[in-house]
């Protein structure tokens, strides 16, 4: 009996030692694990001089853009807090952030300079030496074209003056037929964008973007670039759902 | 006797189990180490890059406290008078649509990976590119949601706005400038009978998934889901309102 309760006691000693080692261990184990993840040393570590040049810049444009985000709200916050403020200038501070938020959603209509690309959908004629027929201009065209112009830093673009908001789909609803935001739309399509000018044409003319691949298959593309000259873009007709957001 | 055995067996899996975790770090650390080199510009760059991403992340923080303590000062202007109250209800609601808040709602999770068929036998000769998800499968995708009635999409955790771009950088996808990468978790808030219809016979995702034998699931979600806030900036040089 008593050379039993010794050993147990001995064993108990050990098996704690053990234990606390153990977790010790564990402990470390765990906090290398978090700094390494933490660091995120992958994603830059592979990376060579010339991505991490672009990295560096995309980081630092971003990096002011938020500067200039920050005064924006540190100034308006100074505006609120003004002392001699009656309920009309209140009124006033209100109804300007609301027309920038407005204007944000597509729902006022901008001018500005940009550009203006008109498609010809040429599906269904014959292709020289027998090599078939050109099919249709698809939805995804657009989608992919418009994907490039915001690539681009288009603020505003529409469709055959359908403004192209967050929600906005491009569905093909038969034959020669698509529809933007609900509306029926057919050849030329007309697409408007307001951004740098600049920008918005050399994406407009990238020999690896749609454009040009839609050229080579048939059909016909007029790029017109409206540098000090500005183009009108039509505001969102739709309304904008928020009834399952919480 | 027993006892003993036990305690061996059990120090034993201890015993494995550090040793894994000790390789597994090794390992990564190692290749860490590889790859740092010796190039002191990339060195330089890579510090310099941590350091802007910090200022931004510090910066970000502070922007943070600076929208909540606005949002109290607009509604200290404007309580006690129901006008100022109407506007400043129509200034969240318009953060709302913009995709500037976090929301919170009934919706639908659609999971888009890479094809799990081996390349064996029948398939050994195809292109491997037609096994991967492409960034327009995504744009279809989300045209679909969208299609189907969608009030908010985020895709791997980042919000899909008016002016968000989805593209081709190399081998990664980037959805606002920020890398992601597989499985694209796309989650959509709105009316689920609705938004089911991107899971209809013969549609894009139906294809993905049939002919095209890709890895994708769709999901009615029981619990609500939360979609985060988009966390660029919106801002327009050239369109002015008229």
């Amino acid at each position: 009996m008593k050379t039993k309760t010794k050993i147990s006691k001995a064993k108990l000693v050990m098996s704690i030692t053990i234990g606390i080692a153990c977790f010790a261990l564990m402990l470390v184990m765990f906090m290398q694990f978090k700094v390494v993840k933490q660091t995120d040393i992958t994603s830059i570590e592979t990376m060579r001089e010339s991505d991490l040049r672009t990295e560096l810049s995309d980081w630092k444009a971003k990096y002011t853009e938020l500067t200039e985000l920050y005064d924006d709200v540190t100034s308006r916050i100074a505006e609120y807090q003004s002392e001699s403020e009656t309920d009309e200038e209140t009124a006033q501070l209100l109804q300007s952030e609301l027309a920038e938020l407005n204007e944000a959603l597509g729902l006022t209509d901008v001018e500005g300079e940009g550009i203006t690309i008109t498609i010809q959908d040429n599906g269904g004629q014959e292709l020289p030496d027998d090599m078939g027929y050109v099919s249709n201009i698809s939805e995804t065209d657009l989608l992919v074209i418009i994907n490039e112009l915001f690539d681009a830093g288009a603020e505003a673009i529409s469709i055959n003056d359908n403004r192209i908001v967050a929600m906005s789909d491009i569905f093909r609803i038969g034959g020669a037929y698509l529809q933007v935001n609900s509306e029926p739309i057919r050849s030329p399509y007309v697409i408007k964008a307001i951004g740098d000018p600049t920008y918005l044409e050399s994406a407009a003319y990238n020999k690896d973007g749609r454009l040009t691949a839609l050229q080579e298959a048939g059909h016909s593309i007029q790029i017109e670039s409206s540098k000090n000259r500005k183009i009108q873009i039509q505001k969102y007709n739709g309304t904008i759902s928020t009834k399952y957001m919480n | 006797m027993t006892d003993k055995k036990m305690i061996s067996l059990i120090l034993g899996c201890m015993c494995i189990l550090l040793s894994a975790g000790i390789a597994i770090q090794v390992r990564t650390i190692g290749g860490i180490g590889t790859s740092t080199g010796s190039n002191s510009t990339e060195n330089q760059l890579r510090d310099a890059i941590l350091k802007t991403k910090e200022n931004y992340d510090n910066l970000y923080e502070a922007l943070e406290k600076a929208e909540v303590k606005l949002e109290t000062e607009r509604t200290n202007a404007t309580q006690n008078n129901s006008e100022l109250t109407d506007l400043e209800n129509n200034i969240k609601e318009a953060n709302k649509q913009l995709g500037l808040t976090e929301v919170t709602g009934e919706g639908v999770i659609v999971t888009l990976n890479d094809s799990t068929v081996p390349l064996t036998g029948s398939t050994i000769l195809s292109d491997p590119n037609d096994y991967l998800i492409h960034y327009e499968d995504i744009i279809s995708i989300i045209n679909e949601l969208k299609n189907a009635g969608a009030e908010a999409i985020s895709i791997n955790g980042q919000r899909i706005v008016a002016n968000s771009v989805i593209k081709c950088d190399g081998t990664v996808i980037k959805v606002n400038g920020q890398k992601i990468g597989t499985p694209f978790v796309i989650s959509a808030i709105g009316m689920q009978e609705t938004l089911a219809q991107v899971n209809r016979y013969y549609g894009y995702l139906w294809k993905m998934k049939n002919e095209w034998n890709l890895d994708v699931s769709f999901e009615r979600t029981k619990n609500p889901i939360t979609i985060p806030k988009y966390t660029g900036t919106i801002k327009f040089n050239y369109a002015q309102s008229q």
